[in-house]
């Protein structure tokens, strides 16, 4: 029924290892959604364990469900599971292994979830520091007062 | 309260996006309202410019409380903007009268920014900005929307030169005459693969036909109001159009040109309508929908509206109707609360094996 020659290549397996040493046995076909992972065995054809030096095991987990499932619907309800740390360790992972859809997902999903919100809030929520000098950050607020009016004070 | 003067030691919750760079940074920018945009400068140092190559720039009047406002602010944002920094996609949208040559500054520094998607929403008559459009060799996409009550009074230019557009969608623009006796406005786009035609649009001669002649056009979506009344009657000169989506009244003529079929279309939408009781025109007849079945005799997979459905119902003793077309079918996707027995039937009696979809 299915092509044959794809099914030989889709069954083919890799592992890949997270930072903190988790395996995960992925089909070919998955891994290479992850154009860093592409490039790997592009370079080294017989590798059969990948590192992953950045990446957690359990977002590694989540990145893999995410190619596995993702379709309009799933993308949608997606980014609902997840707190903001995950999102962003999950952005930072999907920059990382080089997946275009999830980061596309993972940048929408958190601009909504500080749009409106205070640059204060903002910096909190990704330890941002703020190296202004005070003089400099009214300097910013003066210049750019036609873009400050109407923001949510959290 | 943060900035202390000891020198902090670095806690294991660091600035995360310090490792992002900035082309991600500019990603999620790109959701943002442009107001929230530019407030980002305030975070910190690396975020102090980072607005101003922000590649897309989306422009919605009504988020401003007056149109002074509006053009106060566009204009700011195009002076402080990084001249250097390609512009990729501007999306513009303004309900209300606003000053033209306002419309006309914003084009101009998109096309001389290098813009590849535009998008324009107004109610005013663009026809003087069409020609800056011509020599722009950037544009992959382009979207018109003009309403205009009662009637559309734009032009749609039939020499347009946009070499490297393959989307176009319009909304609100009258099709002429062009050199060749024929209105046939998208025959010069050579790359055109994806075509929208809907709202307000009409052929200012409604004599004539519109022809889309295309030979690389695999996409097209027809939505025109539901009256046969100055509706637009479509010939299809396109030998390679897979997906054929069509919502208005039921044509009263073949689709396809002279010379010409349908039968590369694999996938089709159609949600079809029918002058009933007063509203009828002396050639409204529901059989005219299973001509246009024949004409899509080759369809893969097919999905009918409700409203199609309807006119289906009105085709007198239907089962006793011979009907050759959709011997292709693999996919059929129906309202499950329309349909009957005797139309699945019919629709499916030369594919049997089709899957059927209830909605």
């Amino acid at each position: 029924m299915a092509e044959e020659k794809s099914q030989a290549s889709s069954s083919k397996m890799l592992t890949l290892k997270a930072s903190d040493g988790v395996l995960f046995e992925v089909e070919l076909n998955i891994a290479k959604e992850m154009k860093t992972v592409q490039a790997y065995i592009d370079d080294c054809e017989d590798i059969e364990t990948i590192p992953i030096p950045n990446v957690l095991g359990k977002h590694l987990a989540i990145v893999i469900e995410y190619i596995k499932k993702t379709n309009e619907e799933y993308d949608a309800e997606f980014e609902k599971q997840w707190n903001m740390d995950d999102l962003q360790l999950l952005l930072l992972a999907a920059n990382y292994l080089n997946i275009s859809g999830l980061q596309e997902c993972l940048c929408k999903a958190i601009a909504k979830r500080i749009e409106n919100k205070s640059p204060e809030y903002v910096r909190k929520v990704f330890n941002i520091e703020n190296d202004h000098s005070p003089e400099e950050e009214a300097k910013l607020r003066k210049e750019y007062k036609w873009a400050f009016e109407g923001v949510d004070k959290d | 309260m943060k900035r202390g003067t000891k020198k902090r030691i670095k806690e294991k919750n660091e600035d995360r996006f310090s490792c992002l760079p900035d082309y991600v940074l500019l990603h999620i920018l790109s959701f943002f309202d442009i107001k929230e945009a530019i407030q980002t400068c305030i975070l910190s140092t690396r975020w102090k410019n980072l607005w101003k190559i922000l590649p897309t720039l989306t422009l919605i009047s009504s988020q401003f409380a007056t149109f002074e406002a509006f053009t106060k602010f566009i204009s700011k944002i195009l002076s402080l903007r990084d001249a250097s920094a390609s512009l990729d996609v501007l999306d513009f949208q303004c309900e209300g009268r606003m000053d033209p040559r306002e419309l006309k500054r914003i084009l101009t520094y998109a096309i001389s920014h290098s813009v590849k998607r535009l998008r324009i929403d107004v109610n005013f008559d663009i026809q003087q900005f069409l020609p800056s459009l011509f020599s722009c060799h950037t544009l992959t996409s382009l979207h018109l929307s003009i309403y205009e009550s009662p009637r559309p009074i734009t032009l749609f230019p039939n020499s347009l030169n946009l070499p490297a557009v393959t989307t176009l969608a319009l909304n609100g623009f009258l099709f002429c005459v062009g050199d060749d006796g024929r209105v046939d406005p998208f025959s010069k786009f050579d790359k055109l693969d994806t075509l929208m035609i809907y709202g307000a649009c009409e052929v200012r001669d409604n004599k004539l036909n519109l022809c889309i002649s295309s030979t690389t056009l695999v996409n097209l979506t027809i939505r025109t109001n539901y009256s046969a009344a100055g509706g637009i009657r479509f010939q299809l000169y396109t030998p390679n159009l897979c997906t054929f989506v069509y919502h208005g009244h039921i044509p009263f003529q073949k689709l396809c040109g002279i010379n010409s079929n349908l039968s590369s279309i694999k996938h089709v939408l159609l949600d079809m309508t029918i002058g009933v009781g007063m509203w009828s025109n002396p050639k409204d007849n529901p059989l005219l929908l299973l001509h246009l079945l024949d004409e899509l005799a080759n369809v893969e997979s097919l999905t009918i509206s409700h409203r199609t459905l309807k006119v289906l119902s009105l085709v007198p003793y239907l089962l006793e109707i011979e009907f050759t077309s959709l011997y292709n079918l693999k996919s059929l996707k129906v309202d499950g609360k329309f349909i009957t027995e005797g139309m699945l039937y019919f629709l499916l009696q030369n594919a049997p094996s089709a899957k059927v979809i209830l909605y």
